[in-house]
């Protein structure tokens, strides 16, 4: 149903699946239905006896298959297979101990009508349509604009927008899928009437087209006119709704709006549609039909195609390259080459001495440790004064790195910062405990 | 003189004249369904005519409604139509002449295409004319690879000449310029006869002798087919 939220496709293949649903109808199938059907609306019946089943069955079987044996056997079985695939029903509730009651069941009924009846779109039963479509929708929103109470939107506007509204709408596009139909057996008339008959059936193609042109313009008018003046009325009850705070009433008005934004789009696509074919099938007559009426040129065609092959010739086409357009001009950057310099990298190696200094120092600072300095700072003033002031920085870490090798300091807790030379201070350690006495 | 256009200048002046200019010049053929470029050749055609005359070309308006540029001089490229363009030209021209493609309203699909051009010539000579410069066409696999290769390929450039219009992988719509490779059976006259008169007038030229070597194809495609036949080749040899 057109207004109704749409349901999960998956799960509803999966309930299809489950219940295993099929179709089957044989053509003598098809017509009992329709005879069912025929014979209900002629006599006015709301169900049919299975004695009139079984007489009616009889009959479409000496037209469909006169040579048929068992009939009421048969008979019995495709009411049984009708009803197996609910198609009939039954519907006096008595069971097996009388003669039953039967009528067409939806689906049933669906099938019948989409054999015999070819609803069409026509410019009044759209016109009527549109119009059954605006009246409903103006009243719902009279109702729309003076509800009082939220439960009321429910029946008052979701209801009647499903329902009512909606099959009005789904009228108007089975009409429509009706109506395809019909221009794709246009189409078909005309490609076969050109085939059968070629010259002669211009006036009759001709025909053909504008009919089908005429209906489609006239149905696209209505469509635009009317739908428009529907929209501003959808409008109007979605926007109570939202102001209501209906939030079903929304959606339900919106699925509408989407339907009719549907059929006019439709309307357009067609006409469009129907244009272009229009005009190819006018070019055809023109071009094709009328300078060739006996169609020699596509015999004489065929035979050129045919003899292509040994007699081959090739149509002349102009082929100018494309104008080729050049980059922009950039400025290109110096870059310097990669080199290196000029010159000898391979030299001879040379005699050097040795620097022997730290040797020297290690010994000097064992043998000042030997007269037992008390603190390093004592030790280190009597060693650097021996050397350059050049020498001294550098040599003043080496020494306190032998004496922390050879003889373990005696850590304080405040180990002060004392002058070596007028230059430089160190960290002192305490090397030996001063006497006691 | 049309009114639209009252000096060459105004013709040259008008937006279109760019893309039309180029589209001829490039071979494309411009019938009523390019709109408003057909309505501005139509309008212009008195000035336009000798202005092409001067670079060596004749603008040609046919009575089926279309227009294209036919070079005769030096002045401006040409190049004729491939084997595989011509064959696939005139099935499609067949096809467009064919009333049952009115109920496609002129659309038909490359099925369509390859069943009719096959039921005209026998697949080993279309496969010999499409590849001329390959001797042997004996692994049907190939024989069908070659011709849906070419097939493509002639379906793609008369695409772009605007014989037919892609309309998505598998269907073309046929156009008016196709009616272009009818022209030789328009007459009563004999086939030979009217092709002499065609090539006479440099709207057509004579293949016969002539080894197409396939150099006006797509430069891709016709190296890759290329490649792959002279490694067959080699393995039949071996």
């Amino acid at each position: 149903m057109i207004g109704s939220a749409p349901e999960d496709p998956h799960r509803l293949l999966a309930g299809l699946t489950r219940d295993r649903v099929s179709l089957e109808l044989s053509t003598l199938d098809i017509c009992f239905l329709a005879a069912l059907h025929l014979q209900a609306e002629r006599d006015g019946l709301a169900s049919l006896d299975e004695e009139l089943l079984l007489n009616l069955f009889e009959q479409v079987s000496d037209l469909v298959d006169p040579s048929l044996e068992n009939r009421q056997v048969r008979a019995t079985h495709a009411i049984q297979r009708l009803r197996s695939q609910r198609m009939l029903a039954r519907v006096d509730a008595t069971g097996i101990i009388s003669a039953g009651e039967y009528s067409l069941t939806r689906l049933g009924m669906l099938i019948v009508q989409s054999f015999l009846e070819q609803e069409q779109l026509t410019r009044e039963s759209l016109s009527l349509l549109m119009g059954a479509v605006t009246s409903s929708l103006a009243q719902i929103r009279a109702r729309a604009e003076r509800i009082s109470d939220p439960s009321e939107w429910q029946t008052a506007i979701v209801g009647p927008l499903r329902v009512t509204v909606g099959d009005l709408v789904a009228g108007i596009e089975r009409r429509q899928r009706g109506l395809d139909m019909q221009q794709e057996e246009v189409r078909k008339q005309i490609s076969t009437l050109l085939q059968v008959e070629w010259f002669n059936v211009i006036e009759g193609c001709q025909t053909l087209l504008e009919t089908m042109a005429k209906t489609l313009r006239e149905l696209n008018e209505v469509l635009l006119r009317d739908s428009s003046h529907i929209q501003t009325l959808l409008q109007e009850i979605q926007h109570a709704a939202v102001t209501a705070g209906a939030t079903e009433a929304e959606q339900a008005a919106q699925r509408v709006t989407d339907h009719v934004a549907r059929m006019e789009a439709w309307g357009r696509s067609r006409q469009q549609g129907w244009s272009n074919y229009y005009q190819y099938v006018h070019r055809f007559l023109r071009d094709v039909v009328r300078l060739d009426p006996d169609r020699a040129i596509s015999q004489r065609l065929v035979e050129q195609i045919r003899s292509w092959p040994e007699r081959p010739f090739a149509f002349v086409v102009a082929a100018d390259s494309c104008i080729r357009l050049l980059r922009p001009m950039k400025a290109m950057e110096y870059r310097p080459p990669v080199s290196r310099p000029r010159g000898e990298w391979e030299q001879d190696p040379a005699i050097v001495a040795a620097d022997e200094s730290p040797l020297q120092l290690e010994s000097l600072v064992l043998a000042a440790l030997k007269h037992r300095p008390r603190t390093l700072a004592t030790l280190t003033t009597e060693i650097i004064a021996q050397l350059s002031d050049s020498e001294r920085y550098t040599a003043i870490g080496r020494i306190a790195a032998v004496v922390a090798r050879v003889r373990a300091p005696l850590l304080d807790r405040e180990r002060p910062w004392v002058p070596v030379s007028p230059s430089f201070i160190i960290e002192d350690w305490m090397l030996e405990r001063p006497d006691p006495q | 003189m049309s009114s639209r256009f009252a000096a060459l200048e105004d013709v040259i002046r008008d937006p279109l004249f760019p893309d039309v200019d180029l589209a001829l010049r490039r071979g494309r053929h411009i019938d009523r369904e390019d709109g408003d470029s057909y309505a501005f050749l139509s309008d212009a055609q008195t000035h336009l005519e000798p202005l092409y005359r001067r670079f060596g070309c004749e603008l040609v308006m046919q009575s089926d409604g279309y227009f294209y540029l036919l070079p005769s001089g030096d002045h401006l490229s040409r190049r004729h139509l491939s084997p595989g363009e011509m064959l696939v030209g005139q099935t499609l021209a067949l096809q467009s002449l064919d009333p049952t493609t009115v109920q496609t309203g002129g659309v038909v699909t490359r099925d369509q295409l390859l069943a009719r051009l096959g039921s005209l010539v026998s697949d080993r000579d279309l496969a010999r004319a499409l590849e001329p410069r390959r001797k042997r066409f004996d692994d049907e696999r190939k024989v069908h690879e070659i011709i849906r290769n070419r097939v493509a390929q002639a379906i793609r450039q008369l695409a772009a000449l605007g014989f037919i219009d892609l309309v998505d992988q598998d269907h073309l719509r046929l156009r008016a310029p196709l009616f272009r490779f009818a022209d030789p059976v328009r007459t009563r006259q004999d086939l030979n006869a009217a092709l002499e008169r065609l090539i006479a007038s440099g709207h057509a030229v004579d293949m016969q002798g002539e080894e197409f070597t396939g150099d006006d194809d797509e430069p891709s495609e016709s190296a890759d087919i290329d490649a792959g036949d002279d490694a067959d080749e080699d393995e039949d040899d071996a």
